[in-house]
């Protein structure tokens, strides 16, 4: 299994999508280790953090140049590995491919993108019928999204999320009692880690994304104060810098796709944690614009014209 | 089991018949039509406007998909604001007792004329006239000859003999009311747009209050001609009647996002001169207060969307479908502005108060 797994990381990395089967295979190991981890899975600094990919396969290749191959680096990825780019089956799969390979190497959380519901509507669905022929693909790794954790505490000392908290989640022990193994609601604790933004108001608010809250710098410190922690690391908003520090350093966004949806312009950032939680950002571009990382036939960016 | 055959493309072949490497060097700016009349058609089905016109322009419009909601937003927030810098006109020159004369220039396949008659202004309209490239025009004229449903708005005296009356050759209509013409707007306006003032058979009166609409259209052109034009415009009716504009399309493209988009259309083969001089929202009135109009003033769609549309709109479409692209939302549309120009007669000073509605205190 070993070397079949190298093999596949292998064809992985030169974005080749598996074979239906080998897919099948990928996500029942997967499984298998998932199912083990918590719902805050505890990891070890040093550690690499990651936010948001959406399928921009080539880019995250740039991510890994810059921030260094696995295992060497230890990664954690916040969610969102897939929609909105054009590959996020081979984003997917690699990343699923690396987490079976180094299970203790590679942490990968549940972003609100990780969902039947929204995969259908913002690509990830189409990708895996137009690739496989078939949604066979799309239900095996919609599978392996249930089992994902809903997020990481490094050091005991930083907590990961993909979106942020929930009026209901005062602490981390009522996040470990969540039953995650199901689709992501629409409503309730385990959609709020998923969906809600840090914002400027006081306490809490209405989300603009009609899932989720906005929460302000005051449920923040009380969050860290109760668990005795120094930092919240997030992603799931497009940061134009790659990060964006909030609340006195309380929070931090990390975004991770360049250029977002081909579009946006933007440069991304993952967020480097050296074994005494010193934080060091490194920033990158997207990949360069050749054949390669887009298909030559493909929809153009959208605007209005 | 091997996969199914992974196809090299995995996009529709459409999507690849660009149209650049054409020799027609405007081929892909008349192409922006067909972005323009799906993103329509789109934000129609999904339920965020009302427009029973739309599919009809669009042809195999059943297989069409839609658009990301981010595009069905943006189409929204546009067509609602100038809906109503458009009703805004008709009222006042319903107020007045005096008809309107409406100018769509790069028309394409807009709808708007349709849902006009169809609505409560009609009887206000006295011209709509429709300009584009003739590829466009004969296009669209061919639309409209073939459908009941659209050459029944025409104006009884002249559907029935359309084609005797079309004007260039089967490109253009020409009815009591609605009137096609093939033009490129770049061209000198005497000669490219002679038709409208004619002294023999004027499409358009110079005393009825004009309403000019650039939907997309002066990014594509070099800024000489698109202020020749409305400098042209401005002096057929000075002294005359109001003159009024509404201006929609992007604007300050120097940040990095605005450098994306530009070299994202270039590979396409768009190019978009136009946008060149107005690189931030201060700048965007200059276009009309240096053509000679009196009064101009600018709206980012960002704006537009949080401060003018009412918070019961905004619930209704919250329910249409899932929306998750928020930045992006706010940074897409605060890169697309609508400016209104406005050119008034000594004596008509009322018709300053033009204006995209406020909305009531409380209303937000
Ligand atoms: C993006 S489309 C917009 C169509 C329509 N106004 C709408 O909003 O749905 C731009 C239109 O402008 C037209 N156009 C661009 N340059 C033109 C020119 N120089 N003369 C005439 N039409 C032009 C194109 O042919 C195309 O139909
Ligand atoms: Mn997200």
């Amino acid at each position: 299994m070993g070397s079949d797994l190298d093999r596949q990381i292998e064809m992985l990395k030169a974005c080749k999508p598996l074979p239906e089967a080998d897919v099948k295979t990928l996500c029942m190991k997967a499984r298998e280790i998932l199912i083990e981890e918590g719902n805050v899975q505890c990891i070890d600094a040093p550690v690499t953090i990651c936010g948001d990919i959406h399928g921009q396969f080539w880019d995250m290749l740039e991510l890994f140049k810059t921030a260094g191959d696995c295992p060497q680096t230890s990664y954690l990825f916040m969610g969102d590995f897939v929609d909105r780019g054009y590959f996020s089956v081979e984003t997917f799969l690699l990343l699923l491919a690396m987490k079976v390979r180094w299970p203790d190497r590679v942490c990968l959380i549940r972003g609100n993108h990780e969902s039947r519901q929204i995969t259908q509507v913002y690509g990830f669905y189409d990708e895996c019928t137009r690739k496989y022929g078939s949604p066979t693909v799309w239900r095996y790794c919609t599978d392996v999204f249930d089992y994902l954790s809903l997020g990481a505490i490094i050091d005991g000392r930083v907590f990961c999320v993909h979106g942020g908290l929930s009026p209901a989640l005062p602490s981390l022990d009522m996040i470990r009692g969540l039953e995650r193994r199901v689709e992501v609601p629409h409503e309730g604790p385990m959609c709020d880690l998923l969906w809600s933004d840090p914002d400027e108001i006081n306490g809490w608010g209405l989300s603009p994304r009609g899932a989720g809250f906005l929460f302000g710098a005051e449920p923040t410190k009380a969050f860290l104060h109760n668990n005795s922690l120094d930092l919240i690391s997030r992603a799931h908003q497009l940061a134009m810098e790659g990060y964006k520090l909030m609340f006195e350093r309380m929070i931090v966004t990390v975004w991770s796709a360049p250029n977002y949806c081909y579009r946006c312009g933007n440069v991304a950032a993952v967020l480097e944690l050296d074994e005494h939680l010193g934080q060091e950002y490194k920033v990158f571009e997207h990949a360069p614009m050749d054949v390669r990382s887009i298909p030559a036939r493909r929809p153009p960016a959208e605007y209005f014209l | 089991m091997r996969p199914h055959t992974i196809p090299n493309s995995p996009f529709p072949r459409s999507f690849n018949e660009s149209t650049h490497a054409s020799s027609d060097p405007d081929a892909p700016t008349r192409a922006t039509d067909g972005d323009a009349s799906l993103a329509r058609l789109s934000a129609v089905r999904k339920g965020y406007l009302n427009d029973d016109f739309a599919a009809l322009f669009v042809p195999r419009a059943h297989l069409q998909p839609n658009r990301a909601p981010l595009i069905n937003i943006g189409t929204w927030v546009r067509t609602i604001a100038i809906d109503r810098l458009v009703d805004q006109w008709l009222l006042r020159c319903e107020d007045q007792g005096v008809q309107a004369q409406i100018v769509s220039l790069g028309a394409g396949s807009d709808s708007r004329f349709w849902k006009l008659m169809a609505g409560s202004h009609a009887s206000t309209l006295a011209k709509y006239v429709e300009v584009d490239f003739s590829e466009i025009t004969g296009k669209k004229a061919m639309t409209i000859r073939k459908d009941r449903t659209l050459n029944g708005y025409l104006g009884p005296d002249t559907s029935p003999q359309l084609d005797n009356l079309s004007a260039g050759g089967g490109t253009g209509i020409s009815s009591s009311v609605y009137n096609l013409v093939p033009a490129d707007i770049r061209c000198p306006p005497d000669e490219a747009l002679s038709a409208l003032f004619t002294p023999d058979t004027p499409i358009l009166s110079k005393t009825v209050p004009t309403l000019l609409l650039f939907e997309c259209v002066l990014a594509y052109m070099p800024p000489s001609d698109s202020e020749a034009l409305l400098a042209w415009f401005a002096a057929q009716f000075t002294d005359s009647a109001p003159l009024g504009a509404v201006v929609y399309e992007m604007f300050g493209l120097e940040d990095s996002f605005g450098k994306m988009m530009i070299s994202n259309l270039k590979s396409r083969g768009v190019s978009l001169p136009g946008v060149v001089p107005y690189k931030d929202q201060a700048s965007l009135p200059n276009r009309f207060t240096k053509t000679g109009f009196s009064r101009s003033q600018a709206w980012t769609l960002k704006d537009i969307r949080k401060e003018y549309i009412e918070a019961e709109e905004h619930e209704r479409v919250s329910t249409l479908e899932l929306v998750d692209e928020i930045e992006e939302i706010d940074l897409v549309l605060s890169h697309y502005a609508i400016t209104s120009g406005i050119l008034v007669p000594q004596g008509l000073e009322r018709w300053f108060a033009w204006d995209l509605p406020k909305l009531q205190q409380g209303q937000v």
